[in-house]
């Protein structure tokens, strides 16, 4: 990286670009009131008067413009009336359409031009449905306002004399790129008007994909070399860590800014470009949260790249997060996607696997506790007398209990309407038809959560009450009720003795596949929900690892006390695939041997196997090529999702003492990367606590 | 014939232990007791209770050869295909020559590396040598007396095993702890140099593939992390905090490949 870069960088991230800001928000509620606009109407005018109030920011040294200067999203309505309209029906998380994919490929390849043009043919042949007619109006006032914008950015360019930049804002986002340069300005601006709009969790897509076409032609024509090129990706990626703190999530970093590298395309031919290497190396050099990358392989991706990727996963950062092709496609394929589309998939905000431009997917709708429902299934097997198989049976029935409440409570959903989301989607405006009715893929997803603890509870149960007959059934519900008081003994046997996941021991592996088993059947027996979509079960957990451990304001998924592998009250599960905490394990093979025996066919919502490796473990190309291998390894095996983490202990003990020496510390918290310093306590804690464990022994 | 043994750990993914993706077995118990031991653990053969502030910790498993063995068949195919293998070490291997011989016996035609002292009778080394594709051989003090003195045991053993390895055809390496002040010091390092450039020079004119290089390994102020919860004191009887001399061109001018390993 050069200079002029190190100084762009440095100058985001001590946030100098922050004074641009404007002190307060706008306010449109009276013009809707005074209006009676519709909902629809709404969200149009909120997009025209936010790229309106925008003001231009061009700083001399820049080649990628835009800085976010509105600090928030106005309201649509009144408060009170906001509730209302959500009074029988159920929100998503905040509201908007979010963690989501446009089609970038074909809004870039059509320009806004040519998506308007889209939207007028669509407006005659439908003139005779008022609805569509709305909807279609509100589109093109989105157009139009995201086109002003532009204009005033060309405009502005001008005066400052920046007759290059004017061109490019000239020409994009309205018509088709004719550059790399000009592609890359066009999603930085086209994306930041959807935060603006108040959506979040804004997936940037296959970017090696839809931006390779346009580099491949400067390279070709020679207009950029490799470096100039880097430099372009370098700043692009910068600029999106510029309004990163001005969007919402439960915690900093949360943001869902992510790509997908790699994989196949359409046609099932490899889709590895020079551009998938190239932001491996811009990535890793940059040293920056945003974008977080994702990366498509499959059991004979070249070690080559997985070392490319490894060198990144070094860094610390949490990223690439891998997703494995062969597992992910067929998995998609069968629950209903075409396999072209299936092909075609990127990763979500986190872990799940939506199709660009053609899925108004509502992938987390909630978590199942399996914690919940083994110890619901023991407590009622075992005061019954049901018998082991019992047990299993009162679980699965309470894991359909669960499932049907998320899906009913899901069936009342109401999403905002999305006119400019609607433009950026593959045929929103040619069926004319807006996002929140949804689109070809309209699932909903729900994870499964906290699945090593809840294994490890039944391979207990089975083995020291029923195999051994080493601990009576009166005695581990006494212990369960009292959270182990007084029990030391038998709480250390259930921990420490019993199978565990993570050890490729079958006696507790099998429960794990069976346990997903089970929400697979429960979701597949749900069938159609009204959206005309399907359930999609994931093996995600988020935020579910430590909510369903200790509760959360809201939500909806039961919280469970002490449980029968041996954990007292409190504390969190084990995060999306990984041994349950304070398992000890043999090591990162027999973790992926224990989670290679899900059948992931059935599971399509995503989730990864999370492992953390030493950052010692990277200090030679040697040591870097082995954990290319454990990579492929992973994929090899037929796992789903691999999140591979690089820590230091000394380092993150260091960061809770004295913050101020590591503002620049990042880790993966669960599906995502933020600075360790940010996060709550308990965030941090729960860091520190896994990488204690990867370190002794 | 031996049919169990005890071991402290089995490490997957040991990346510092031998080419590829492989599994470590510690064995549990050393004849010597050197000052600079960082696994405390490994050196009682009998099973012990760590304490720590995370908790207490049985180390210690007793495996019949065929269960130690079928956990690594379990993944067998996993190290071959990533080039990689089983690595004993511990501990020292030797002290259980025949059980681990059994276990190796028993693997799917796994690379299998022994991580050894070289303390052990011959006939042990040689029933583990026979069943190895590579030898990490320990060399800490060239001098009989300091050796004796800093880790409890005569290097006479260990020197005609190296014999006795030098003059097979399975590859080996030298790894040498440097303990400041102790095994760091010019004389005793130009020492390993001089021994390992004629077993070099021997290897190069039988034309086995021999002595590949020399591995140093620099003192890790962590050495005496364990002992509290062994519940023993570390008490070494060196400065740890004295720089380090790492001294690679004395190997350099013997001809010798000499690496410097990052712990």
């Amino acid at each position: 990286m050069d200079e002029r870069l190190q100084t762009l960088r440095e100058r985001v991230r001590s946030g100098e670009h922050k004074r641009f800001r404007q002190a307060a928000g706008i306010d449109i509620l009276a013009e809707c009131e005074g209006e009676h606009l519709s909902w629809m109407k709404r969200a149009a005018r909120l997009t025209r008067r936010q790229c309106e109030a925008e003001r231009v920011v061009i700083e001399p040294d820049e080649q990628i413009a835009f800085t976010r200067t509105l600090p928030c999203i106005p309201s649509l309505y009144p408060a009170k009336q906001w509730a209302e309209l959500f009074a029988n029906h159920t929100m998503h998380e905040a509201g908007p359409i979010n963690n989501i994919c446009a089609g970038w490929g074909q809004v870039l390849a059509q320009g806004l031009l040519g998506r308007k043009r889209a939207a007028r043919t669509s407006r005659q042949r439908l003139i005779e449905d008022p609805q569509a007619v709305e909807f279609l109006d509100s589109a093109l006032e989105a157009i139009d306002a995201v086109l002003g914008l532009a204009a005033r950015y060309a405009a502005q360019a001008r005066e400052q004399g920046r007759g290059d930049l004017a061109a490019v804002f000239e020409h994009v986002p309205a018509n088709p790129p004719r550059s790399f340069q000009e592609a890359l300005q066009s999603l930085r601006l086209l994306s930041a008007v959807l935060w603006l709009s108040g959506h979040y969790h804004v997936g940037l897509g296959r970017f090696d994909q839809t931006m390779w076409g346009y580099l491949q032609q400067d390279l070709e024509t020679g207009r950029l070399d490799k470096p100039a090129a880097e430099a372009l990706l370098a700043e692009f990626f910068i600029a999106l860590n510029k309004d990163s703190d001005l969007y919402p999530g439960v915690q900093q970093g949360d943001n869902g800014q992510t790509i997908t590298l790699g994989g196949v395309r359409r046609d099932g031919s490899c889709a590895v470009n020079e551009l998938t290497r190239m932001v491996l190396r811009v990535s890793r050099d940059l040293g920056m949260i945003d974008p977080k990358i994702n990366l498509r392989i499959s059991a004979d991706t070249d070690l080559d790249l997985l070392c490319l990727a490894a060198e990144l996963t070094q860094k610390g950062f949490g990223f690439p997060q891998y997703s494995n092709d062969d597992v992910v496609i067929p998995a998609l394929v069968a629950h209903g996607y075409d396999l072209e589309d299936a092909r075609d998939y990127v990763v979500a905000a986190c872990w799940e696997f939506i199709i660009p431009g053609k899925g108004m997917e509502v992938v987390n709708t909630g978590a199942v506790s399996f914690p919940a429902a083994v110890d619901r299934g023991i407590r009622e097997g075992l005061s019954q007398g049901a018998g082991f198989e019992g047990i299993l049976r009162f679980v699965d029935e309470d894991i359909r209990r669960q499932v049907n409440r998320i899906a009913g409570a899901y069936e009342r959903l109401l999403l905002p309407p999305a006119p400019y989301y609607s433009v950026l989607m593959d045929d929103c405006l040619e069926l004319g038809r807006d996002l929140s009715q949804g689109a070809k893929y309209s699932n909903f997803g729900i994870h499964g959560a906290g699945p090593a603890n809840a294994a490890d509870a039944l391979a207990a149960v089975q083995w020291f009450l029923f195999q051994e007959g080493s601990v009576r059934p009166e005695e581990l519900l006494s212990a369960l009720d009292t959270d182990y008081q007084g029990c030391d003994a038998l709480r250390s046997k259930l921990a420490e003795e019993g199978p565990k996941v993570g050890n490729n021991d079958p006696r507790a592996d099998a429960f794990l596949a069976r346990l997903f088993d089970s929400l697979a059947s429960a979701c597949e027996g749900y069938g159609r929900t009204r959206r005309g979509g399907i359930l999609r079960p994931g093996t995600g957990s988020a935020m579910y690892y430590i909510w369903l451990a200790q509760g959360h304001a809201g939500m909806r998924e039961p919280v469970v006390g002490a449980t029968a592998e041996g954990r007292k009250k409190g504390q969190p599960f084990a995060a999306n695939l990984a041994p349950s905490q304070g398992v000890r394990v043999r090591g990162p093979v027999s973790v992926l041997q224990s989670f290679a025996g899900i059948d992931y066919r059935r599971i399509c919502n995503g989730g990864p196997v999370t492992m953390e490796l030493s950052d010692t473990v990277f200090r030679s190309p040697e040591a870097i090529r082995k954990v290319a291998m454990l990579v492929r390894t992973f994929a090899r095996l037929g796992c789903q999702q691999l999140q591979l983490n690089s820590l230091n202990l000394e380092t993150l003990l260091d960061a809770r003492i004295h913050p101020e020496r590591h503002k620049n510390l990042i880790v993966r918290v669960w599906g995502w990367s933020g600075y360790f310093c940010e996060l709550a306590p308990e965030y941090q804690e729960q860091i520190i606590g896994r990488h204690m464990f990867a370190q002794t022994g | 014939m031996m049919t169990s043994g005890i071991a402290f750990d089995i490490r997957e993914f040991a990346i510092h232990d031998g080419p590829g993706i492989r599994t470590t077995v510690f064995l549990k118990g050393c004849p010597l007791s050197c000052q600079w031991c960082h696994n405390p653990e490994g050196q009682s053969p009998e099973p012990q209770v760590l304490h720590s502030p995370a908790g207490s910790r049985r180390v210690g498993s007793v495996f019949t050869a065929e269960e130690l063995a079928s956990i690594l068949n379990r993944q067998a195919a996993i190290l071959k295909d990533n080039e990689g293998g089983v690595t004993f070490s511990g501990g020292e291997p030797l002290s259980q020559a025949s059980f681990v011989a059994r276990v190796i016996d028993l693997l799917q035609g796994l690379h299998i590396v022994l991580d050894t002292s070289g303390y052990g009778s011959e006939q042990d080394f040689r029933l583990l040598l026979s069943r190895s594709d590579l030898v990490y051989f320990d060399l800490k003090l060239m001098d009989g007396q300091a050796h004796r003195r800093y880790t409890g045991g005569d290097n006479a053993l260990i020197l005609q095993n190296l014999h006795t390895l030098a003059a097979s055809s399975v590859p080996w390496v030298i790894r040498v702890p440097l303990v400041p002040g102790v095994t760091d010091t010019d004389e005793n390092l130009a020492e390993i140099a001089r021994t390992a450039a004629a077993y070099l020079a021997a290897g190069n004119s039988a034309g086995t593939p021999g002595l590949l290089r020399v591995e140093l390994l620099p003192y890790n102020r962590a050495a005496g992390a364990k002992y509290p919860a062994a519940g023993r004191t570390f008490q070494p009887a060196y400065d740890e905090t004295r720089p380090l001399n790492i001294p690679t061109e004395i190997f350099e001018r013997a001809s010798v490949p000499v690496r410097v390993e990052p712990h």
